[in-house]
């Protein structure tokens, strides 16, 4: 349980730097997309097989199909980390389906209309534009009430359409954190820090404690 | 008469022939440990604790005889500084670094197609070779590279027939004789002018620049792309290696820095995110995607963590002024390669190993991020490196001895002796060692820089430079 907390903390992180770099000067850093997703990869096989050894004396559902409230958030980190996967490994699409299909149902009011066909087609687009313009973000205007949240005024109006055409490697990651990350951007206090971490006075290193040795043994375990 | 050539330390070499022989105190050697003293020469910037963004110093660079220091920063500006000549009766200190040229290279840009603001922050300053009067080097911020021209001035044209002092017309009518206009002594301007501008040829943010031994060519290196150019043309370059996968979603590796081999025209290196070095060959082909090495060591899998593979991702690659070795900088390490062995570094020096334990807390302050630059000093014997709290980092290759220093104004009269730091990374803390938990780590020194001749070492902290050379006696 602790390693799925510390697990989907790194995961909500990780979306959270995401998000702040596009708002950067110079635009989107390749690099530091690159490592973040990497850790974010790392952080979800971590809290999947942290979930599985957890439900292993239950039924083994698949974990997206649990009723569990609390899943509803890291599945939609999940969904992200799905949904914006510059590494190697491609997600199959049936895993990505099955996923979705289940939180259309749930939150009908925030999901994407068709998130299986709506991803499949961003996947093909990203192939036909070049990936060159995976950095542009799209015109589309936004549709949502959430923007009037307070941390949204921050976001520069290029930013705020979400990407409906070809993003490279993050073809949903904007629409995405709009839709769910903004109540959690502004008011999570367990979420990361709302300045950016450059303006915090003086980063002190947390001491390092048993959770983070918890976490190599469940790495290298795995 | 016999001769013999003896090092007799790392400080001297004696030469002896019969009853005779010659101490020679070499001007580079040995440093770190207990062989050389390190004391401050001088520091730059502004003094105040409130840093503008614009000061932030982003690359330090010597040029070939050391008499000049570039500095560029995040706001787009080159300073560069000017060794005063030595002053011979006092040879107890050498000569000081003062402001030669100040200009702005680089101003903030806007990418329309793309909505993207361009920035104007100076990534590195590469130094052409003199081949005159005037003094070139190449700058470059994330898209363009520009070729500057630093030249003096010092006379000018006086006793014009039609033209006044103040450049004012004369009515040809009055002029009843004619001279010969002189040249005569003016105060010293030093003007830069940009003689090329190299665009448009980088989609991606560059990381590096690296001058040819030939020097007529330079490659500019981004995330994905290598490209060749020509000094003197500016609307073309050659792209020689491209690792763009087809699909950007299968994007596993960045490229993070590349350099010219300092002596082979052909051959230069790449590092990668992932940990691994490829020397290409330019003669195998005209698209150095297959390299000719790859160098790359073996994880550990004591090691492995979360964040392995972001903290094995290197951020400089620098060859030894040999050519025989490279260094690499990771998070942790800095590791020396011989470029005939492929599979493993000959050396690997721990920088911060204690900061290995705390990995997710500077993956939360984005420390974890940092791209620590490393140098060799002028006889390839020590490395030097950058680390937080100010502290900098020197490798000694021949005793293993290192040494750890810090930059810091408390330090800072002329020709104190810089103390050893020491930081205690558990346990007890001993008397004059900093604890880790104390570091701060808005203090990083990125950049360093080591004069190709002489003990003079140039230290950026985030605005401020500092400057410290070894005691002479």
């Amino acid at each position: 349980m602790e390693v799925q907390k510390e697990a989907q903390r790194i995961m909500t992180l990780s979306v959270w730097k995401m998000y702040h770099s596009r708002m950067q000067r110079g635009g989107l850093r390749l690099h530091r997309s690159l490592q973040l997703s990497l850790v974010m990869r790392s952080a979800r096989e971590l809290y999947l097989s942290a979930k599985v050894e957890a439900h292993e004396p239950e039924v083994p559902l698949p974990p997206v199909r649990s009723p569990d409230p609390r899943l509803h958030q890291s599945r939609e980190a999940e969904a992200v980390a799905e949904a914006a996967p510059p590494d190697g490994e491609q997600p199959s699409p049936e895993p990505m389906d099955t996923r979705e299909a289940p939180r259309a149902e749930e939150t009908p009011a925030l999901c994407a209309p068709r998130p299986a066909k709506v991803s499949r087609k961003r996947r093909n687009s990203s192939l036909s534009d070049g990936g060159d313009v995976g950095l542009v973000p799209s015109k589309k205007a936004r549709l949502e009430e959430e923007e009037e949240e307070g941390a949204s005024s921050e976001v520069p109006d290029r930013l705020q359409p979400p990407p409906a055409q070809a993003e490279g490697a993050f073809p949903n990651l904007a629409r995405v954190l709009q839709r769910r990350f903004s109540g959690l951007l502004n008011c999570s206090p367990a979420a990361p820090p709302t300045a950016p971490p450059a303006c915090e006075a003086k980063p002190a290193c947390r001491p390092a404690d048993s959770m983070l040795n918890v976490l190599v043994r469940a790495v290298v375990a795995f | 008469m016999y001769f013999v050539l003896r090092r007799k330390s790392a400080l001297q070499v004696k030469i002896q022939w019969g009853p005779m022989c010659i101490y020679f105190p070499p001007t580079v050697g040995a440093g770190g440990g207990n062989d050389i003293q390190w004391c401050f020469s001088q520091v730059k910037g502004a003094v105040d604790d409130d840093v503008a963004e614009a000061d932030i110093i982003s690359t330090v660079e010597f040029n070939h005889s050391g008499e000049l220091l570039a500095t560029g920063d995040k706001g787009g500006r080159v300073v560069i500084f000017q060794q005063e000549q030595e002053n011979k009766i006092q040879s107890h200190s050498r000569g000081e670094y003062n402001v030669y040229s100040t200009f702005q290279s680089h101003e903030p840009e806007f990418d329309y197609l793309k909505s993207l603001e361009i920035e104007e922050k100076i990534n590195k300053i590469r130094w052409l070779p003199q081949k005159n009067a005037a003094q070139f080097l190449l700058s470059t911020n994330d898209k363009t590279i520009k070729l500057w021209k630093i030249s003096e001035r010092d006379k000018r044209p006086e006793g014009y027939n039609l033209k006044e002092e103040d450049g004012r017309y004369r009515d040809p009518t009055t002029v009843t004789t004619l001279r010969v206009p002189v040249f005569r002594p003016m105060d010293l301007m030093v003007e830069a002018s940009p003689r090329r501008i190299f665009a448009n040829a980088h989609t991606y943010h560059i990381n590096s620049i690296s001058i040819n031994s030939d020097y007529e060519t330079y490659l500019s290196a981004d995330d994905l792309r290598i490209n060749l150019w020509h000094l003197e043309i500016t609307d073309r370059s050659f792209n020689i290696v491209d690792i763009k996968p087809a699909n950007m979603e299968e994007l596993t590796e960045v490229i993070t820095a590349a350099e010219f081999h300092p002596n082979s025209c052909n051959t230069f290196v790449y590092s990668s995110s992932k940990g691994t070095i490829r020397l290409c060959d330019m003669r195998a082909s005209a698209l150095c995607d297959r390299h000719s090495k790859l160098f790359e060591e073996p994880e550990d899998p004591s090691n492995r963590s979360f964040f392995s593979e972001i903290i094995s991702s290197i951020s400089d690659v620098k060859f030894s002024h040999s050519g025989r070795y490279m260094m690499t900088r990771d998070y942790l390490s800095v590791k020396i390669w011989d470029l005939n062995m492929e599979n493993r570094p000959v050396e690997t020096y721990q920088v911060h190993e204690y900061l290995r334990s705390k990995l997710c807390s500077l993956y939360e302050n984005d420390c974890i991020f940092d791209k620590f630059e490393c140098c060799w000093n002028g006889s390839d014997s020590v490395v030097m490196t950058g680390s937080y709290n100010n502290f900098f980092r020197m490798f000694d290759r021949n005793t293993k001895r290192d040494i750890t220093l810090e930059a810091s104004r408390e330090n800072n009269k002329p020709r104190t002796v810089l103390k050893p730091r020491k930081v205690c990374a558990s346990g007890k803390r001993k008397k004059d060692e900093i604890s880790v938990d104390s570091l701060d780590f808005n203090k990083k020194i990125l950049h360093t820089a080591w004069h190709p001749k002489e003990n003079i070492i140039a230290v950026a902290t985030t605005n401020n430079l500092y400057i410290f050379q070894d005691k002479v006696n």
